[in-house]
């Protein structure tokens, strides 16, 4: 080693691994996946939706698309541009995460206590002024069609392949009762990201926090705190959710959290294994020896330098939380009339005959989520690992 | 008669961008029968070289432009001798081990740890000499390991090497490498990691081994005192590229090139020792019986049945202005009670005073007030910074919770006094630790170590991981700081160089027990303990060695 000073930018470490995950292949084609999903479940009701963006009927403008917003549809759209406008301020990290979530809920709060939707939709209204010809001009979203509109309007619709209708257009058929698929799938994409990430967040808290202490305090902490996580290992999340939903009844919210206390066990042992490393590290115990606050030794010196395990391991709990929600729904255990994948993949081999555009759909849908965040885990390992790394660039990238 | 001949080597190696020049033509000549050492700091190329001839560097990241390797004296080709660089992976795979062995410098990774050392020796065998039977491999085996005088050898060819100390492990690598009876051995700072008293005791097996075999041997190190007591020739290199090269006399004592010069002067024992102010009376920190044990638990119950006393007894003062040495070969038990003096451990009797204050079971709370008065800067340059924090963060927030400075303005201001003080420029501030050398990062340790304006501070092998030119700038900061601002200073080292230039007193460790107290003058040259004695001895000293010789 030479004394020389080495001219090299300044990164900070997450600016790093960020643009290593960037020149992997395998990332790029994840992110842009998950990042047009977030698009879609975003934009959803401008994208599928029954009620027409715009209208004039009389002489008068209207748009029932926006009058008929519900509060989910509201917070949605507050998170998603909140967090453009967050991720274009700079701060630090952890606080602009705290900003955005307290933003989020601020905006539940409000969407819930302001936005009231009419209760009883009638979806065929509009089809029914377009025939009656009392509309004079109307602009309708790509999907004329919403989630739970089941198109009582053509009397007996059932289950239609995809294009099989002749006045009606659905590109990915209809299901059971008769929606319209590709507006359904559309929809089920807010709870596929919705539960991959809330259900793993909860399990990335807690994981952290325990795993945190085991490794720190080891001694009788680790112990007791090792007991509970075997404990927590021990309980099948499937029977678990069951059970739960025979007593209350089906939510989403519940599911998630279900499936976030289940799985932060995991999280638990690699925060434990990196704390117990790092703790012996030299520059742990100076921090010790300058007498810093604990807080500070924790959460400043120790878990920024042992999270690398955890975001790899989270991007993949994200993948297992939606094939869990996936797995309830296709057994029929998940939401009765809200759309999601899982359930329409049922659907697909309930009746007698076998609806490919069922299984292929939104089959499709969940393998490629799942894919895209072991796409991103795989590739997040091998961008905070420096010896891969640096194989990587050696094989050409 | 010529056994290796190296001629304008060029070694190129590549990060996957961009290829760098680790060798950058080097010629060199090992005979029959002779020492060649190679010697020169972390990255100069001399491993790289070493590695060249073994043709063991990364497949497709590395690439010859230039040079030639022969190796000379085989049984199956011309005077011309056999061309490393251009044979095949068949050749070479039959010369290394077989014609060339090799010994490396860490016994702890470098054996496998699932096969005895007999399996791995064997395995060699089998490969290089297919003629042998099972019955006559195993007594080559026995005789090898014979030869390097491993204890109880017949019993030893069945152990893992965990049961082996590392003295004992690097035994077995060199009966390894000597086992196929090569005409060559590469070994690349085979002794560096190693205790001294252990370390004279390879240096003595190796050049044993080498008159009665009439080996050449390509001894690769850092060290010149090792130099001094092990070479024939000498070649000295510095980036890639050879400065100097001749008698292993000639070139220790009348160097010729600057380099060499600056690299000889910068040795700790060859420093110029500046005049001292006579160390004050003030006492900073008393330690009175100090005892650190560590329970050994068995059992399915963990019972403690037995306790490992790490520090066992010790009495040990350091005033004002003064520097303590302690030194000891590794698990003596040094770190331990630089560990336990901070409160970093648990002492399990004793008492420790800091300026007159029993801290010994102060509570946690109020300790942490008390940390500002003592610091610490640790051995490993690697991981002795926060990488991800900026210099700035790491000097400003044990300020801000001591309460030292008003506002993070003027924190910076004494961040940036304090850069200048231990020599490094003001934008390392907004640097993170991977963007410094080992040297400069230590350095940036004293800064963290200072930034509480402390009294005392703890230096736990600071410079053993740095070269001989960064260690030389770095001893003569701290005898600055401590000249300078009357600290107190406890210098955790075995290396007795480094005693002797900076220490005032120095302590003698050995088993958790202070063997020998003094003067370090007294101690060193008139030593009364037994230990100290055979520690002394086994230093491997250039002026010494040369004196004998």
């Amino acid at each position: 080693m030479t004394e020389a000073h080495r001219v090299q930018p300044s990164r900070p470490w997450s600016r790093q691994v960020l643009a290593a995950l960037v020149r992997r292949t395998g990332a790029r084609i994840g992110l842009v996946w998950i990042s047009l999903l977030v698009l879609v479940a975003t934009f959803a009701p401008f994208i599928a939706n029954t009620h027409p963006l715009y209208m004039v009927v009389n002489g008068e403008g209207s748009s029932p698309a926006l009058a008929n917003l519900e509060p989910i549809d509201w917070i949605w759209l507050a998170g998603f541009f909140l967090a453009l406008i967050l991720a274009l301020v700079p701060g630090k990290p952890w606080v602009r995460v705290l900003a955005w979530l307290s933003g989020v809920g601020g905006a539940a709060v409000l969407a819930y206590a302001l936005v009231s939707p009419p209760i009883l939709t009638v979806f065929e209204q509009y089809r029914e002024m377009e025939a009656a010809g009392t509309i004079e001009h109307i602009v309708r979203t790509p999907i004329p069609y919403s989630a739970k509109d089941y198109l009582r309007d053509y009397g007996d619709t059932g289950i239609e392949a995809p294009l099989a209708a002749s006045e009606r257009r659905h590109w990915l058929g209809t299901e059971e009762n008769g929606a319209d698929v590709a507006a359904r799938m559309i929809h089920a994409s807010r709870i596929a990201l919705g539960i991959g990430f809330i259900a793993t967040g909860i399990a990335l808290v807690i994981g952290t926090l325990i795993g945190g202490m085991m490794g720190y305090f080891s001694g009788v902490v680790d112990i007791i705190g090792m007991r509970l996580v075997e404990i927590f290992e021990a309980i099948p999340t499937l029977f678990l959710l069951l059970t739960f939903v025979a007593f209350f009844g089906r939510s989403i919210y519940m599911m998630m959290i279900i499936i976030g206390i289940t799985s932060w066990s995991g999280y638990a042992r690699y925060v434990r294994a990196e704390f117990l490393k790092l703790r012996e590290q030299d520059f742990v115990q100076a921090a010790v020896a300058c007498g810093l606050p604990l807080p500070s030794i924790l959460f400043r010196h120790m878990l920024p330098n042992g999270l690398a395990p955890l975001l790899v391991a989270a991007s993949f709990g994200v993948a297992s939380a939606i094939l869990a929600e996936a797995t309830l729904s296709f057994l029929g255990l998940g939401l009765v009339d809200d759309p999601s994948w899982g359930q329409m993949l049922n659907q697909a081999v309930q009746s007698s005959t076998f609806n490919w555009w069922l299984a292929v759909f939104p089959g499709g849908a969940i393998f490629f989520t799942v894919f895209a965040y072991n796409l991103i885990g795989e590739a997040l390992r091998d961008a905070v690992d420096p010896h891969t790394q640096r194989t990587a660039q050696g094989a050409g990238r | 008669m010529k056994l290796l001949e190296i001629e304008d080597l060029v070694t190129e190696l590549s990060d996957g961008h961009d290829w760098m020049r680790a060798v950058d033509g080097v010629s060199l000549e090992v005979r029959r029968g002779e020492t060649f050492c190679l010697v020169g700091e972390s990255g100069s190329g001399k491993s790289v070289t070493a590695l060249s001839v073994m043709g063991l560097l990364p497949e497709l990241r590395h690439r010859h432009p230039r040079g030639r390797i022969r190796l000379y004296g085989t049984a199956d080709q011309s005077g011309d001798g056999l061309d490393l660089l251009g044979a095949g992976e068949g050749v070479l795979s039959r010369v290394r081990g077989g014609r060339i062995g090799m010994i490396f410098q860490e016994p702890m990774t470098s054996l496998n740890p699932v096969l005895t050392i007999g399996e791995q020796m064997d395995e060699a065998l089998q490969l290089h000499q297919p003629e042998l039977t099972e019955d006559g491999r195993a007594e080559r085996i026995l005789a090898a390991l014979e030869e390097v005088r491993m204890p109880d050898p017949a019993s030893r060819v069945a152990e893992y090497p965990h049961r082996l100390s590392g003295g004992q492990r690097q035994r077995v690598m060199i009966a390894m490498a000597l086992v196929c009876e090569p005409a060559l051995l590469i070994a690349d700072e085979p002794t560096t990691a190693l205790d001294v008293t252990v370390q004279a005791e390879i240096l003595g097996l190796l050049r044993e081994l080498q008159e009665r075999r009439g080996m050449g041997v390509l001894f690769i190190t850092h060290d010149f005192g090792v130099v001094a007591q092990i070479a024939d020739t000498v070649a000295v290199m510095r980036r890639g590229r050879l400065v100097e090269n001749g008698p292993v006399d000639t070139v220790l004592r009348r160097p010729q090139h600057a380099y060499t010069q600056s690299l000889i002067a910068a040795l700790p024992e060859r420093l110029e020792r500046p005049a001292r102010p006579v160390a004050g009376h003030e006492q900073l920190v008393e330690i009175r019986d100090l005892k650190v044990h560590f329970p050994v638990r068995r059992g399915f119950l963990r019972r403690v049945v037995d306790h490992f006393r790490a520090v066992d007894g010790v009495s040990l003062e350091v005033r004002a202005g003064e520097v303590v040495a302690l030194v000891g070969e590794s698990g003596c038990g040094k770190t331990t009670l630089g560990r336990a003096l901070l409160r970093l451990l648990e002492p399990t009797s004793g008492s420790i005073l800091l300026e007159g204050r029993d801290i010994t079971r102060l509570p946690r709370q109020a300790m942490r007030a008390l940390r500002r008065r003592m610091q610490v800067v640790f051995q490993d340059p690697g991981s002795s910074l926060n990488p991800r924090l900026p210099i700035a963060t790491t000097l400003i927030e044990p300020m801000r919770v001591h309460g030292i400075g008003a506002d993070d303005d003027e924190r910076r201001e004494r961040a940036l006094a304090l850069l200048e003080r231990v020599e490094m420029p003001p934008d390392s501030l907004w640097r993170y630790p991977h963007e410094f050398s080992g040297g400069q990062r230590q350095r940036l340790a004293i800064a963290r170590a200072l930034v509480l304006e402390p009294r005392f501070i703890l230096c736990d092998e600071i410079t053993s991981a740095l070269d001989v030119s960064v260690q030389a700038g770095i001893l003569k900061l701290l005898r600055r700081l401590v000249d300078e601002e009357g600290l107190g200073m406890l210098f955790i080292t075995h290396n007795m160089g480094v005693v002797e230039y900076l220490a005032d007193r120095m302590a003698v460790m050995h088993a958790g027990r202070l063997v020998e107290t003094g003067l370090t003058d007294a101690v060193l040259s008139a030593p009364q303990d037994e230990y100290t004695r055979s520690l002394l001895a086994a230093v491997p000293r250039l002026d010494g060695a040369l004196i004998n010789a």
